[in-house]
């Protein structure tokens, strides 16, 4: 509406379109910021009811232990940093820090052990013809029906005769010799999206499989290799079970054990410094989300599209 | 998350058969050296208080047996079994356990517990046990653990709740009748935020003192029950009628502040549970322990010995252990010694060896205990056979079923048959 200006003079129905426009425009825009209120409150009443639980946890924080169980409300009756300061301590002479690194080494080895071995695998399922692939791929699928439960135990014996236990070992080898079909499944379904024209280029100048994989396929493949990190990070950090069975010695214990630790029910527990350790034990997976996401929605809407 | 958990029992529970198959471990050896170094592992539940009452008697320990290195390792009670299960399976349990009574059996059946007979006296002293509770963890004629601590069942009350209320305190040894009439005029006077009681049929071992009453126990000898669904019926029939009164408290009240107890939110004036309860009760009240008083169970029926000692915890030594000698040493200095005793105070139950006793400087609260086990010596008949295999799903599962009654849920006769059929099943096992 700006050429409304150049108008000469005299043009009556341009200076009748000029008179007219603005308030029409404003109308416009009125109606726009009420819709716009009103979508705005929608979503805040809708992510209120979303974050309650976490705005709770937050506030449960700084409840003394006593308080649980009688004061179900929001806000605490006599707030308190107690909490952080015993978790600052930590367990048996642990400092929760401690925990902390534990679960940063795990969830950080396991990231690249299973970044590594699964686009290595799944580069070889869906760029290289050898013998068996069919059968390997179909085995290989095979283990995600494989529930956990089955193999627990004689991995437990493996790893007990190897003397493993109490190490990171076993909870990090499987990951870097490409065991998580999950994840070597999402490489080889990218990989087959990207266009064989580019790898037969590089092949007609020389390259390689090794050239080809890390010059052609691994820059296309950073959207599937973002979502598999996360993914990847976020499952170790959380993981309960592992930990528990391979790891003995406290001091080796990852956070989301000795989160436990707060709680026994024999004895007394520490619900307050359940909640407080529980907070913190969620930053960082928050943090890591908060940093990603945008290469997470990414590398999702990727995988969706059809070649 | 609990399907997960219960696929994870069923399959450590079938290693656990084929674990069992293994040689029968020799006697202690002669050639015993304790001043040769070795390494035990260590691995108790508990929280962080514990812990650190193990690592102070460790070091005691070691001023004994420079040589002998203990590595601990502890985890929450659930947790700590879904651990051992597992290690069972692979026969690499800990050299010494902090053991609990419901998984004695499993355990001892499997041989995957250490025949402890053959170390009593030269490695264990036996002279601060008495009979009874050195036959605690007999199964099957073989001796596989010793108890650490014991506890009775008791009713724990609210002093500093109840005189706020300005409701009587509760006289203790009633019959069934008063107490819950005392119940119901706590409640009225509490009007509708603190209740005189949590229904007491909810609970497996109310059951049981009341079949004990009339000479029986839960399960015989052989594992079998020793009840009928007319007396479970009628049991939680009685429940029931109390509940109608409004005398305790409501199941959804209770389901919302758990997992505390209504006694342990500062919620009902009484509870009955072990007589070991009353500091975990303090800590969850934020109140000290004075507050809270204990007395005995209401009466079923006049002079009957319904009552017993429980071991609070064992200890045991693992089968697979390659140093019974120096475990049996460790396991003799935290069960026996005066040392360990001003260590841990009560906090793994009474003491249940009188040396052990001898060095722990009681609390108030421990006082209480000692006193109430005093008091009730008349009542404690013998201790009923060691739990059968899956007790703990069974008193689970009775538990489950009391606050579905109390939720109005099912009926009492669906709550008996379901009780019964889901009995059977890990009975059969």
């Amino acid at each position: 509406m700006t050429t409304v200006e150049h108008v000469q003079p005299g043009h009556g129905t341009a200076e009748i379109t000029a008179r007219d426009a603005p308030p029409a425009r404003r109308r416009g825009r009125r109606r726009g910021l009420a819709t716009t209120i009103v979508w705005y409150l929608m979503l805040l009443v809708l992510a209120a009811i979303v974050l309650y639980p976490l705005v709770w946890l937050f506030f449960a924080t700084l409840k003394p232990s006593s308080e649980f169980g009688r004061n179900s409300g929001l806000l605490p009756w006599e707030p308190t940093l107690d909490n952080y300061a015993r978790v600052w301590d930590g367990i048996a002479g642990i400092p929760l820090w401690r925990y902390g690194l534990n679960s940063l080494i795990v969830a950080s080895l396991a990231v690249v052990g299973t970044l590594a071995s699964s686009a290595l695998a799944g580069y070889a399922f869906a760029r290289v013809s050898f013998k068996g692939s069919g059968i390997l791929f179909a085995a290989m699928i095979g283990t995600l029906l494989l529930p956990f439960h089955v193999i627990i135990i004689p991995q437990y014996i493996i790893f007990n005769q190897l003397d493993l236990l109490d190490t990171y070992v076993p909870l990090l080898i499987g990951k870097f010799l490409g065991t998580e079909a999950f994840f070597v499944f999402l490489m080889v379904q990218f990989i087959r999206n990207i266009p064989r024209e580019l790898d037969e280029a590089a092949r007609i100048d020389g390259a390689g499989h090794p050239r080809i994989f890390w010059s052609i396929v691994v820059p296309l493949l950073r959207p599937a290799l973002v979502t598999g990190g996360i993914f990847s990070f976020i499952w170790t950090w959380n993981d309960f079970l592992g930990p528990l069975i391979y790891l003995t010695s406290p001091e080796n214990y990852t956070l989301p054990i000795a989160l436990r630790l707060y709680n026994d029910t024999t004895s007394t527990s520490d619900y307050g410094a359940t909640v407080a350790a529980s907070l913190l034990s969620l930053i960082p997976v928050l943090l890591f989300f908060l940093i990603f996401q945008r290469m997470l929605i990414r590398g999702v809407a990727t995988q969706g599209l059809k070649g | 998350m609990k399907r997960f958990k219960i696929a994870i029992a069923a399959v450590a529970s079938a290693a656990l058969l084929l674990a069992g198959c293994g040689g029968e471990p020799a006697g202690p050896s002669s050639d015993f050296d304790p001043n040769a170094p070795v390494t035990l592992d260590l691995a108790f539940w508990g929280n962080d208080t514990r812990a650190g009452f193990y690592k102070n008697a460790i070091a005691k320990f070691n001023e004994k047996y420079p040589k002998i290195t203990v590595n601990s390792t502890f985890l929450p009670f659930p947790e700590f079994w879904e651990k051992r299960q597992i290690e069972a399976a692979g026969r690499d349990l800990p050299d010494v356990m902090q053991f609990d009574y419901a998984y004695l059996r499993q355990y001892s059946q499997n041989k995957l517990l250490l025949d402890l007979k053959p170390y009593l006296g030269k490695y264990i002293k036996t002279d601060g046990f008495t009979e009874s509770t050195l036959g605690i963890g007999v199964v099957n004629g073989v001796t596989t653990a010793l108890p650490i601590g014991t506890n009775a069942w008791a009713m724990f009350t609210n002093t500093a709740l109840l005189t706020k209320s300005g409701a009587g305190a509760y006289t203790g040894a009633t019959s069934w009748d008063e107490y819950a009439t005392w119940m119901g005029s706590v409640s009225k006077a509490g009007g509708g935020s603190v209740w005189g009681g949590t229904d007491p049929t909810g609970r497996i071992q109310n059951f049981e003192i009341s079949l004990r009453a009339n000479g029986k126990n839960l399960f015989d000898d052989a594992g079998a029950a020793q009840f009928t669904k007319a007396e479970l019926a009628e049991f939680w029939g009685k429940g029931a009628q109390v509940r109608g009164t409004g005398a305790t408290i409501p199941t959804k009240r209770l389901l919302e502040v758990a997992p505390k107890s209504g006694f342990g939110a500062g919620l009902t004036t009484s509870e009955l549970t072990w007589d070991n309860f009353g500091a975990g009760y303090a800590g969850d009240l934020g109140a000290d322990a004075s507050g809270l008083a204990l007395s005995a169970p209401p009466v079923t029926k006049a002079g009957a010995k319904d009552l017993y000692l429980k071991p609070s915890m064992l200890h045991a030594i693992a089968a697979n252990s390659e140093h019974p000698e120096a475990s049996a040493l460790l396991v003799d200095f935290l069960l026996n010694s005066q040392e360990a005793g001003a260590v841990f105070g009560t906090n793994r139950g009474l003491p249940a060896s009188s040396t052990h006793l001898a060095g722990v400087k009681l609390d108030p609260l421990s006082q209480k205990i000692l006193d109430y086990e005093t008091s009730i010596k008349d009542r404690l008949g013998a201790a009923p056979p060691v739990p059968v295999v899956g007790y703990g799903s069974i008193e689970e599962k009775f538990r489950q079923l009391g606050e579905e009654l109390g939720l109005g849920t099912v009926t009492v006769e669906q709550a008996v048959d379901q009780f019964f059929s889901e009995m059977d099943t890990i009975l059969k096992k």
